[in-house]
């Protein structure tokens, strides 16, 4: 308990003491492992959020449930301070490249002319500017909701998508909302982009862009009874002028215009989002820790324990240095250092583990799983604080077991 | 390191009982009143279970008495806070236990060094001084041997060394010839005769042995929690 010879019981109880230390270093591994990983997703998330090109987005319960999007997009753009409203349609559906049978690929259909001033500045390298689609404001083809002007089947493919299937611009790509081939229409592919690293969301490798109202008639997205909604989107972004991006003020009441005009939309600011995103960030880690605090303290109770059985069997040693004269305080400080030794120890480790197990993860767990894994962050501060509290509790371990030390009947232990 | 002055003793009134007031009480003394002067070599006798023990370890404050007091040189110590009672045994005590009750995780020298270690004598003083008692006590080269590699005699002398060490001026020996044989017995008296005189202390000695007892100039017998006798040699 004290220096050298403090160490040497440490060496005598050694299995004990690799015991609680495991303990701890398990429970410890728990919430740096899930801190971490779910930390890395949300910041990543806020921060695809805070990059964005677009500052506030409309969107509706259901799938592909905003209607007259084409419309809503003109007198959004008609509001005082707004340069781009891009409406949104994401639509699986199947392509027939030559040679390559039917290939399932995610289908993004939009207003070309909309859509790149709503990039953000980490998505805009990605994508040929302006867009190589034809009828850059998609009115030609909608023609004021009758889908009856000409329409240009100009189609551009993701980088993945081309590579794979050795489409290249100029190439005929034929495109269906089934695998049934007589429903399939013949695009020209036009150009290519690149895929943003993703995680965990719902952009496809295989993906690819083309008018809004293409896609719309393709899918049957373009009017009711086959639609739910007629020219239905998903999301229309909404990019403020440039000089405005940093004006929360400016953003709120285009924010608010935009509502007034769809009041049965959900119509919210990126940074309300990322205040959402933070918020439920903030919960999910106070979850994490919560539910790791079960392991903290089954490890710390484990540890009170190991004490309270090393005071058990050392009773006439600690009976003998306090007839020596060692004071109780001394003993209980001991005791409380021995404790924190194997808390620090645990935690280090615990610290440690997590990380090569996050580092595993990262490396060989699943696709999705590895995704995550990959995204996290280590807070050392984070990190610290949970250290420190692991240490901290491990004081009340340690008076736990100085109090039974300081119980010990000296007459009795040296009987 | 100043040798600490040898307390006069007194005992005044002095009861122990364990587990008071219940079923099972057992009365250990009983109004028991007693002075030992500075330098005296009192021996304790009486049967088992008389209370010899629990009288020393009132003397030596590991234990507070139930009704009366314990003086040192005038001075009420038996209630004193367990802070206070620890500064008292560290500063003015030396025990040694009939079964030497050397720490096994600690050398012979470690297990000399740890009164001196918690009273803050710094390490190459104390160091040197355990060299010099493991010397007296005819342990030279033994410094390094674990109580485990020890003979019983060579324990119990590394526990005087060990009582020695922070040089009390009272020595509270309960059996400690107990369980040695006759000449590590001899060998032991012999050592704490010697430092007793050369340091006017006080030894008080508990004991079953009558040739140990004929040792000292005092001898009290105890029977069934009372001292039934207090025998001065001439």
């Amino acid at each position: 308990m004290i220096g050298r010879g403090g160490g040497r019981r440490l060496r005598h109880a050694r299995l004990q003491a690799i015991l609680a230390v495991a303990a701890i270093a398990t429970a410890m591994a728990l919430p740096v492992v899930l801190v971490s990983v779910g930390g890395g997703v949300s910041s990543h998330e806020l921060a695809s959020l805070q990059n964005a090109g677009y500052q506030v987005v409309v969107s509706a319960g259901g799938l592909h449930g905003i209607a007259h999007a084409h419309s809503l997009a003109q007198r959004i753009l008609g509001l005082p301070s707004v340069a781009a409203a891009s409406p949104v349609l994401s639509v699986p559906i199947d392509a027939f490249p030559s040679g390559a049978g039917t290939t399932p690929v995610l289908a993004e259909g939009i207003i070309a002319g909309e859509f790149g001033p709503t990039l953000g500045p980490a998505e805009s390298g990605l994508f040929p500017l302006p867009l190589p689609l034809g009828d850059p404001t998609d009115q030609i083809h909608y023609d004021n909701g009758s889908y009856a002007g000409a329409a240009t089947y100009d189609v551009m493919v993701s980088s993945p998508f081309a590579q794979a299937l050795h489409v290249t611009t100029g190439d005929r790509l034929p495109l269906g909302p089934t695998s049934n081939s007589t429903d399939r229409v013949v695009y020209q592919v036009t150009g290519t982009f690149g895929v943003p690293p993703t995680a965990l969301g719902p952009t496809g490798a295989f993906a690819v862009l083309l008018p809004l109202s293409d896609l719309q008639v393709m899918t049957g997205f373009a009017s009711e009874p086959a639609a739910p909604v007629t020219d239905a989107a998903d999301t229309v972004e909404v990019a403020v002028v440039p000089s405005a991006t940093t004006e929360p003020g400016v953003i709120n009441s285009v924010r608010d215009q935009i509502q007034a005009l769809v009041p049965f939309y959900g119509v919210s600011s990126l940074s309300q989002e990322a205040q959402q995103l933070e918020s439920a960030s903030a919960v999910l880690t106070g979850f994490y820790l919560a539910l790791s605090s079960v392991g903290l303290t089954v490890g710390l109770v484990f540890l009170a324990l190991v004490l309270v059985r090393r005071v058990e069997s050392e009773r006439r040693s600690i009976g003998i240095r306090r007839a020596i004269g060692q004071p109780g305080r001394s003993i209980a400080a001991a005791l409380i250092g021995d404790g924190v030794l194997l808390a620090a120890s645990g935690a280090l480790i615990g610290l440690l583990a997590g990380y090569l197990m996050v580092e595993g993860l990262a490396t060989w767990a699943t696709s999705t799983v590895q995704e995550a894994a990959q995204l996290a962050i280590f807070v050392p501060l984070t990190l610290a604080e949970l250290a420190a509290g692991v240490i901290g509790l491990s004081v009340l371990a340690g008076a736990w077991a100085s109090r039974a030390a300081l119980r010990i009947d000296l007459a009795e232990a040296l009987r | 390191m100043k040798p600490v002055q040898a307390p006069a003793i007194e005992l005044v009134g002095v009861e122990r009982t364990y587990a008071a007031g219940e079923a099972d009480e057992v009365r250990a003394l009983r109004g028991v009143d007693l002075a030992v002067g500075s330098g005296e070599f009192v021996s304790l006798e009486g049967p088992s279970g008389c209370g010899k023990t629990t009288l020393l370890n009132l003397i030596g404050l590991l234990d507070a008495p139930t009704v009366g007091e314990v003086r040192w040189d005038g001075r009420s110590v038996g209630r004193r806070t367990d802070r206070e009672r620890s500064r008292l045994r560290l500063e003015g005590v030396g025990f040694i236990f009939q079964r030497f009750y050397l720490l096994p995780s600690l050398t012979a020298r470690e297990n000399v060094e740890l009164p001196m270690r918690t009273r803050g004598v710094e390490r190459a003083e104390r160091q040197r001084r355990a060299s010099e008692l493991l010397s007296e006590v005819g342990l030279t080269g033994r410094e390094r041997a674990y109580p485990h590699q020890l003979s019983g005699g060579e324990e119990q002398r590394v526990a005087v060394a060990r009582a020695l060490a922070n040089q009390p001026g009272l020595l509270l020996a309960d059996e400690p010839t107990g369980e040695l044989d006759r000449v590590n017995t001899e060998g032991i008296l012999t050592l704490l005769e010697q430092v007793r005189k050369e340091r006017n202390a006080t030894l008080l000695l508990v004991t079953h042995n009558p040739s140990v007892s004929r040792r000292a100039h005092r001898h009290l017998t105890l029977e069934d929690g009372r001292v039934t006798s207090d025998l001065r040699e001439p």
